[in-house]
């Protein structure tokens, strides 16, 4: 436990010391600031332009920064040799990969937690603090940020980070269109694609179950139960998909 | 199989030890190790000696868990390589070892102190002695990106030792280092080994394999070639023999005229006689009869060459 928790702790060091996350860090907060330059400028509901710039950009950079450290994660150890020291001390191959995944979880929360602290602020300046399904729901992104970079963890145990970002995008567009291949597979007349639909949505997953993004923009009350749906569904989904990725990294040859 | 020890006494014990590379579109077979067995003893200090891609990394890469063997079976102090704890009484520096370089080398030693479940202050007390020792004491709170090659070597040494292990596993440790390191790094070799510590180290330096090791290992293409200590492996054979004669006529062979002296070369040793009889017939005297005994480096050149075929043959079965 020890050695899993100092290799998270290294991987989040290795993250904070990283100057490309301040920039996007810097840029996020730049747009969740330029939202109210926009609220000028919009007709109608001007405080839900805030809202929904800001939480969408704390969703998308949150994303950005997932794939970029996530793709990596496993590659630039065994292309800078840095595992040779580490594997080569009394620590199971899972051990090493599941507390990078850690440390990189922790630094995705810290970076949604940073993020949220600048909307959060901004919208008390704006006497519009934001309600608690604001949180509830950044709590959700970091669980569908959790299962994207582990897909993304997966693909970097075998592959290089371009192939690994290809490979992470699709499965990032394919994740928010899940409910588009359920409803064009059930208007489709052949019984086969019926069934293909119908197999590719439960196999491949489906992040607009972890989306509550509308609910909070609109600050709509908590829906308790779709919450626990959903965590169980993300929690799970991404435990198989470590699962998947320890089961690559035991077998494969450190170059 | 080795004979003279049990793979449970042993610090390294390998049974037919096999790694087939596969690489290419049509993922072609090479072989990388070929039925490798082995056996190093504690408190010996053992040299493994080979030309490039002999196998020698390949077999350092397997013991630290890093590559996977094809077949045969390997294991540290009597405990399997498929157990990680196996590797918990040995210090490992790789060759060219890099670092993460966002840390300091103090960061970085507690972090690999952590690993082995070292308490802080016992850890924070052993760092600061190895930094010490390794001359790198001043640095200890420079981040690693800035350190040059050398001292990156240093840092990998304290590494390799912070946890003071019964067996050091060492690949090509003076490479690319200049004299006061090499000279470092064979101190600490001689001083582990005098703490009855096991030394297992590769090297292209054959100099250094036979001044510091206690037993040789040659591998060439993938098998191994022999094992011993170094007479053993060289034996009492004469490769030549310089002769200095004085006052001789024409003679054969590699001819040195110096100081009103004459010295043949690189005279076979059966044909030392006859040259000796050739110049006293012709009046000379013989000032001096040298013979210059076979080197590591040779035996590795025969067993190189002695390979060739046996090369051509594997590649051929493999094809």
């Amino acid at each position: 436990m020890r050695s899993l928790l100092a290799i998270a702790a290294n991987t989040l060091r290795h993250a904070v010391r990283d100057r490309v996350l301040y920039s996007i860090l810097f840029f996020a907060a730049g747009v969740i600031l330029l939202s109210l330059a926009l609220k000028d400028v919009t007709i109608g509901d001007q405080d839900k332009v805030v809202r929904s710039i800001g939480q969408s950009a704390i969703a998308g950079f949150g994303s950005i920064i997932a794939m970029f450290l996530g793709v990596s994660l496993v590659w630039t150890e065994l292309e800078k040799r840095t595992v040779y020291t580490v594997l080569s001390r009394p620590l199971a191959r899972r051990t090493f990969l599941l507390g990078k995944y850690l440390g990189l979880v922790a630094t995705l929360a810290l970076q949604i937690g940073i993020m949220l602290t600048v909307y959060a602020a901004l919208m008390t300046v704006q006497q519009q603090p934001p309600p608690a399904i604001v949180y509830v729901s950044n709590g959700l992104l970091l669980v569908e940020l959790m299962l994207l970079t582990a897909f993304a963890t997966l693909f970097s145990t075998y592959s290089a980070p371009t192939t690994a970002s290809a490979f992470t995008l699709s499965v990032f567009v394919i994740g928010h269109l899940a409910d588009d291949i359920w409803l064009y597979g059930s208007r489709a007349e052949s019984p086969a694609v019926q069934e293909m639909a119908r197999a590719l949505y439960w196999v491949l997953p489906n992040f607009e179950i972890l989306n509550l993004r509308d609910l909070a923009i609109h600050e709509k009350p908590i829906p308790w139960d779709r919450v626990l749906t959903a965590l169980t569904y993300g929690l799970s989904y991404t435990a198989v998909v470590l699962g998947a990725a320890v089961a690559v990294f035991e077998r494969r040859d450190l170059k | 199989m080795p004979t003279s020890s049990t793979r449970q006494d042993s610090a390294i014990w390998t049974e037919s030890l096999t790694k087939i590379y596969r690489s290419g579109f049509w993922m072609r077979p090479h072989v990388g190790l070929s039925e490798l067995t082995l056996a190093v003893q504690p408190g010996e200090v053992f040299g493994f000696v080979g030309p490039n891609g002999a196998g020698k990394t390949t077999t350092i890469k397997i013991l630290m868990g890093l590559h996977r063997a094809t077949s045969g079976a390997a294991y540290l102090f009597g405990q399997p390589l498929s157990d990680p704890r196996s590797r918990a009484r040995v210090g490992f520096l790789p060759e060219r070892p890099y670092f993460y370089e966002h840390l300091t080398a103090r960061e970085l030693l507690r972090f690999f102190a952590q690993l082995h479940d070292i308490p802080r202050p016992d850890a924070d007390r052993r760092i600061g002695a190895l930094l010490e020792r390794v001359e790198l004491g001043r640095f200890a709170d420079v981040q690693l990106r800035s350190y040059s090659k050398g001292m990156l070597q240093r840092a990998g040494l304290c590494q390799a030792l912070l946890h003071d292990p019964d067996l050091l596993i060492l690949d090509e440790p003076m490479s690319g280092l200049d004299p006061l390191g090499r000279a470092l790094v064979r101190d600490i070799i001689v001083e582990e080994a005098r703490r009855g510590r096991t030394v297992f180290f590769s090297s292209h330096i054959l100099h250094d394999i036979e001044t510091l090791s206690d037993r040789v290992a040659i591998i060439v293409t993938g098998k191994l070639r022999g094992t011993g200590t170094v007479r053993e492996l060289i034996g009492d054979r004469i490769r030549h023999v310089d002769c200095t004669l004085q006052g001789a006529g024409s003679l054969p062979g590699q001819l040195v005229r110096e100081d009103g002296a004459l010295q043949v070369r690189r005279v076979a040793p059966e044909a030392v006689d006859a040259l000796l009889d050739q110049a006293r017939a012709q009046g000379g005297r013989v000032l001096e009869v040298v013979p210059i005994r076979e080197t590591l480096e040779d035996v590795l050149l025969d067993e190189v060459e002695r390979a060739r075929p046996a090369r051509r043959d594997a590649l051929e079965v493999l094809a």
